[in-house]
């Protein structure tokens, strides 16, 4: 089990999406960089500043991930979506559809593309939901 | 003229007016035709994405675009579908020449069908053609 967030859980994240069949598919023509998921600051749990995990995403794998504290460090990527613990919990646990997810604005897209990451819906979605497959342990 | 997007007040609540607002913004930033349909549209369209129970309203005014939150005055176009079609709705295949839906593309074909089965419900489309083609194309991330 890996504690959510952490360096830990940020490079279990990065080997389950690159043992999803469904992203490798989806996400092969994607060259259009890194993915940054942030948590953000949530005194009552413990995270006194937003957490990011960036995952280096290209053609279909995941070639490395970062674990970084604040929304500066996480600004190099193009592209950065951000939610509460809760959410980002929901979505691990397969109860929170990431694509409705942002349409109901309880995951922001804070900085990219949204035309490239719609024509990546399918990508998209696996490269998320692949946290599902990570053993988690939750802070609350 | 330059096309101006805006979201109403309270809008800014509503995740799908944000996607809706940002999309159109950047698929007009990249690509002149979509820019010169904009300028070219107007009238009010509903978007109700029925499985999460929300509704925007896209009011077009000769490139000025306002996103609300709800139903906002008597839309031309009404479209009634689960958040999944409203997605596949942008990508729906424009044809490179007419810049028209291409009627053989995959996302076309499915979504031709999901209307004919009442899984998407669209009112006032005969009536509202061009803003209906229009909107595809605006909407539309097909590359």
């Amino acid at each position: 089990m890996h504690d959510f967030p952490s360096d830990a859980w940020t490079q279990a994240f990065a080997a389950a999406v690159n043992d999803n069949e469904v992203y490798r598919t989806h996400g092969k023509a994607w060259t259009f960089g890194s993915v940054a998921m942030v948590v953000e600051a949530d005194p009552s749990l413990g995270i006194d500043d937003a957490q990011g995990m960036i995952l280096d995403v290209h053609e279909g794998s995941c070639r490395g991930a970062q674990y970084v504290t604040g929304m500066d460090a996480v600004q190099e990527a193009p592209f950065v979506i951000v939610a509460p613990y809760a959410r980002w919990k929901q979505v691990i646990g397969g109860e929170l559809d990431p694509i409705k997810a942002m349409m109901e604005g309880k995951l922001a897209m804070k900085k990219g593309h949204l035309p490239t990451m719609l024509r990546f819906v399918q990508s998209s979605r696996a490269l998320v939901t692949s946290a599902t497959a990570v053993p988690t342990k939750f802070r609350d | 003229m330059e096309p101006a997007i805006h979201l109403a007040p309270r809008a800014e609540h509503n995740g799908f007016a944000s996607m809706l607002a940002t999309l159109v913004r950047q698929n007009i930033d990249e690509r002149p035709e979509k820019k010169q349909t904009l300028l070219k549209m107007r009238g009010r369209v509903a978007l109700v994405v029925v499985d999460l129970d929300m509704t925007v309203t896209l009011h077009f005014e000769g490139g000025r675009l306002t996103v609300h939150d709800g139903v906002v005055g008597i839309p031309d176009l009404t479209i009634r579908a689960d958040s999944e079609w409203h997605t596949q709705m942008s990508l729906v295949e424009i044809h490179g020449r007419t810049g028209l839906p291409d009627p053989r593309g995959e996302v076309m074909k499915s979504i031709l069908t999901a209307s004919r089965s009442g899984a998407i419900e669209m009112f006032g489309m005969w009536r509202s053609f061009p803003l209906a083609l229009r909107l595809t194309q605006v909407l539309s991330v097909s590359a």
